[in-house]
């Protein structure tokens, strides 16, 4: 049962699961996994009733330090490690958590209670004294941009951690406590604080939610996936997440830590590599995410690490999902009987499928090209042109009806004219977050960056096919391949179930009879024009009707008909228009 | 700047717009702007195309040529340098979170953001406005240096509050003001002031 360890803090264990108000969204998550019966690193929730109480004196409640202490105590006890000492030393993460996740609240702080001590504790323990060095960096830069509201350059990583103090206090005027009871305490205080930051008080002004709900602080036991050859930490998908194929998916990494899989560093192992290392928390794994996706209803995304050969899970999410995976994991979950037809058709959007259905060079195709150049594929998509190096006269000869790719060592502003005109880009130098990656993706334009000096320039002249998705730029124009969606099965599975639930009938061909065609009216293509061209009209084509928007306008216009191809997408956004429309009624009301 | 670099300097920021716009980026009048810019398309300057200015080849070089003229003392000032600094610290993190509101990472692989997630879109928008509160002293430095620059801040709350209110367009939408659109310019207009060269 979770346990009142004082007025204002809980333990969280299994059982029954406590008020959702109380604790917010974060320890009732974690206490639902509990609940469960997976294994979480152990957590204390300071309640939302300490925050209220803090709101209106502006000082935290007198008993909340003992209380603190007690929190400690009990992590202490179900962890086996000690808050500011060693030999085996417990650190904290500290997030905030009201019962609605809003904008404007404090990040997490990560590393808690190191200091010079707990260092050197840490690195006895992991026999890794450069993993110690990095936590406490770790934590000291989470602290002064998070807890001090800083804005910090880069702590270096062969500095000391007296050094790094120095930079703070020189940035910030205050310095970082070394006492683990005074640093969980400003970090606690932080959370209440930023309860009326900004973006939280719009947020909630806007969304109707009390001020005096108050945010609960969750403070969690780290896990260490680096301290023998028996821990690790690794990314586990329910389902592939790419492919959308009804098989776990993920990575292993032994000996580390997550940061060390996010930063590139080391190369992560496929699942089967833990498989082989360690197959009992392998099995139990692979049961916690069918348990996971069996209870929430969709795909999970579930970050663990293992310390000593035990399991910890970290965090559930539903899996973020590339678009054939997402048309997949619809179809199939109504097969297997865990969701219904409506919530499939409700989980895949009409853009998903128009990336499913956007034209691509075939893997043969690409396969027998010759390829000019390569770099890192900015933004996803194919075209085909002339390559010009100067952005006036790519601009000018776009305008004049021909088609060129844009080549340039780097883009800037001056630009932007010439990539809205060309059909693909390119660029020398930058990577994925370059200004030219940043404008495609905004521009939805194929776009390779990164191919490195006097390549793509040099090709100035030259009839070239930019593959945004593979990263390359091969010579010639290539054939482009426009799927079909009435062949593939999945895609043709969900038009049944769309179409059955649809608010309006949408034809590949246009039917006999009277019908508007906004390729002929004026302003026919413009969204913001439709809501005033379509009333009195039951069929119609052309012109934008087949957008997200241009759909919601005939719905509301009481369009019965529309003709488009594909139909999906425009299906799909039927169904999203409705959805919405149910939405706000109920509000209305 | 005298009144004329300033505003050939607003048309290398704001390509091919309109006086009015120019007059925005850098605080002049939309009427003294339009004369301005009239002047100095007369003279070879400028080229006019579907009521918008662009330098010509010329009026860029005339244009770089005077920045460090009127700038010295902007380009001496060590609480100014200092301030720039921290822009480009935090310069980085934009890149990187609007990167991350138009790129989804699944199972290591980036594939395009559909703003199908709600929840994902919400957390980026949270950086987005963590960062637009973290960079406003460093602004208010700036502005100290340079007071036309505080134009900036109202066109980045104005697109960060679109952006938040549901028009996620405001994040990083090419053809308007948004988050993105304004930064960038922000951005060009210090790398012309302190004659600095963009590395991507």
């Amino acid at each position: 049962m979770t346990q009142f360890l004082g007025e204002f803090l809980l333990a969280i264990e299994g059982g029954a699961l406590p008020d959702r108000n109380l604790i917010g969204g974060k320890a009732w998550s974690i206490a639902r996994m509990r609940g469960l019966g997976l294994s979480v690193p152990p957590a204390v929730v300071i309640t939302a009733r300490a925050c209220t109480a803090f709101l209106d004196t502006g000082e935290l409640p007198p008993s909340l330090a003992a209380e603190l202490d007690a929190g400690i105590a009990w992590l202490e006890a179900a962890s086996g490690a000690r808050f500011g000492a060693g030999p085996q030393p417990l650190l904290v993460s500290v997030r905030s958590g009201a019962a609605i996740s809003m904008p404007g609240m404090m990040d997490t702080v990560l590393n808690l209670g190191i200091n010079d001590d707990t260092e050197a504790a840490l690195a006895a323990l992991s026999g890794d004294a450069a993993f110690a060095s990095d936590t406490h960096r770790r934590f000291l830069d989470l602290y002064a941009r998070i807890v001090l509201k800083a804005t910090l350059p880069e702590l270096a990583e062969d500095a000391t951690p007296e050094r790094w103090r120095q930079t703070i206090r020189e940035e910030t005027g205050e310095a970082v406590p070394t006492d683990p009871r005074a640093q969980l305490l400003n970090a606690v205080q932080a959370v209440f604080e930023s309860w009326n930051s900004r973006r939280a008080r719009k947020y909630r002004e806007h969304h109707g939610i009390p001020d005096t709900l108050g945010t609960a602080v969750t403070v969690q036991a780290m896990v260490f996936g680096n301290l023998d050859a028996q821990s690790g930490t690794g990314v586990l998908f329910s389902r592939n997440p790419l492919t959308g194929e009804p098989a776990p998916y993920g990575e292993y990494l032994a000996r580390a830590q997550g940061e060390d899989v996010v930063s590139g560093r080391f190369t992560p192992q496929p699942l089967s590599a833990l498989a082989d290392q360690l197959p009992a928390v392998h099995a139990e794994l692979l049961a916690a995410a069918e348990t996971l996706e069996r209870e929430n209803g969709d795909v999970q995304d579930i970050e663990f690490t293992i310390q000593q050969g035990k399991l910890f899970l970290l965090q559930s999410r539903s899996a973020k999902r590339a678009p054939p995976a997402a048309v997949r994991f619809a179809v199939d979950m109504v097969k297997e009987g865990r969701i219904d037809e409506a919530t499939a058709v409700s989980r895949v959007t009409a853009e998903q499928v128009r990336v499913v259905l956007s034209p691509c060079v075939s893997d043969a195709d690409a396969a027998a090209a010759t390829v000019l150049a390569s770099g890192e594929a900015a933004c996803q998509g194919v075209g085909v042109g002339e390559v010009v190096v100067n952005t006036d006269d790519a601009e000018r000869r776009a305008l004049a009806g021909e088609q060129v790719v844009l080549a340039r060592l780097i883009t800037s502003p001056d630009d932007v004219h010439g990539m809205l005109a060309c059909q693909a880009m390119a660029t020398e130098r930058g990577g994925t977050t370059s200004h030219a990656a940043v404008v495609s993706r905004a521009l939805g334009k194929p776009c390779v960056v990164g191919c490195g000096v006097d390549t793509v320039t040099a090709l100035a002249g030259q009839i070239v096919t930019v593959d945004g998705t593979r990263g390359k730029i091969y010579a010639g124009a290539l054939p482009v391949i426009a799927p079909d969606e009435n062949a593939d099965p999945l895609l043709a599975t969900l038009i049944r179930w769309a179409e059955a639930r649809s608010p309006i009938t949408v034809l590949a061909t246009p039917p006999a009879g009277p019908l508007l065609d906004l390729n002929t009216v004026s302003g026919g293509e413009d969204e913001d024009q439709l809501p005033a061209l379509l009333p009195g009209h039951t069929v119609v084509k052309g012109g934008a009707i087949a957008s997200e928007r241009g759909v919601r306008a005939a719905l509301a216009a009481g369009v019965t008909t529309l003709c488009a191809s594909p139909r999906l997408p425009v299906l799909l956004a039927a169904l999203e228009a409705q959805r919405q429309l149910q939405t706000n009624t109920a509000n209305d009301k | 700047m005298n009144e004329m670099h300033l505003a050939l300097h607003g048309v290398a920021i704001k390509k091919h717009a309109p006086a009015a716009a120019v007059a925005a980026v850098v605080g002049l009048s939309a009427e003294r702007t339009e004369a301005l810019l009239k002047d100095a398309a007369a003279s070879g300057r400028l080229m006019e195309a579907q009521g918008g200015y662009a330098l010509t080849p010329a009026g860029r070089m005339i244009l770089d040529n005077q920045y460090s003229r009127f700038c010295d003392a902007l380009r001496e000032d060590a609480a100014f340098i200092k301030a720039y600094e921290r822009f480009e610290r935090v310069n980085l993190e934009l890149k990187q979170i609007v990167t991350d509101w138009q790129t989804l990472e699944v199972g290591g692989q980036k594939v395009r953001n559909d703003h199908s997630n709600a929840d994902y879109d919400a957390e980026v928008l949270d950086r987005l406005g963590d960062l637009h509160e973290r960079f406003a002293p460093v602004l208010a430095q700036l502005v100290k240096g340079l007071p036309r620059l505080a134009r900036y801040g109202r066109a980045l709350e104005h697109a960060l509050e679109q952006a938040e209110a549901g028009k996620i367009e405001w994040v990083s939408e090419v053809r308007i003001e948004s988050y993105h659109t304004v930064w960038f310019e922000l951005h060009e207009d210090l790398l012309r002031v302190l004659g600095r060269v963009r590395e991507e």
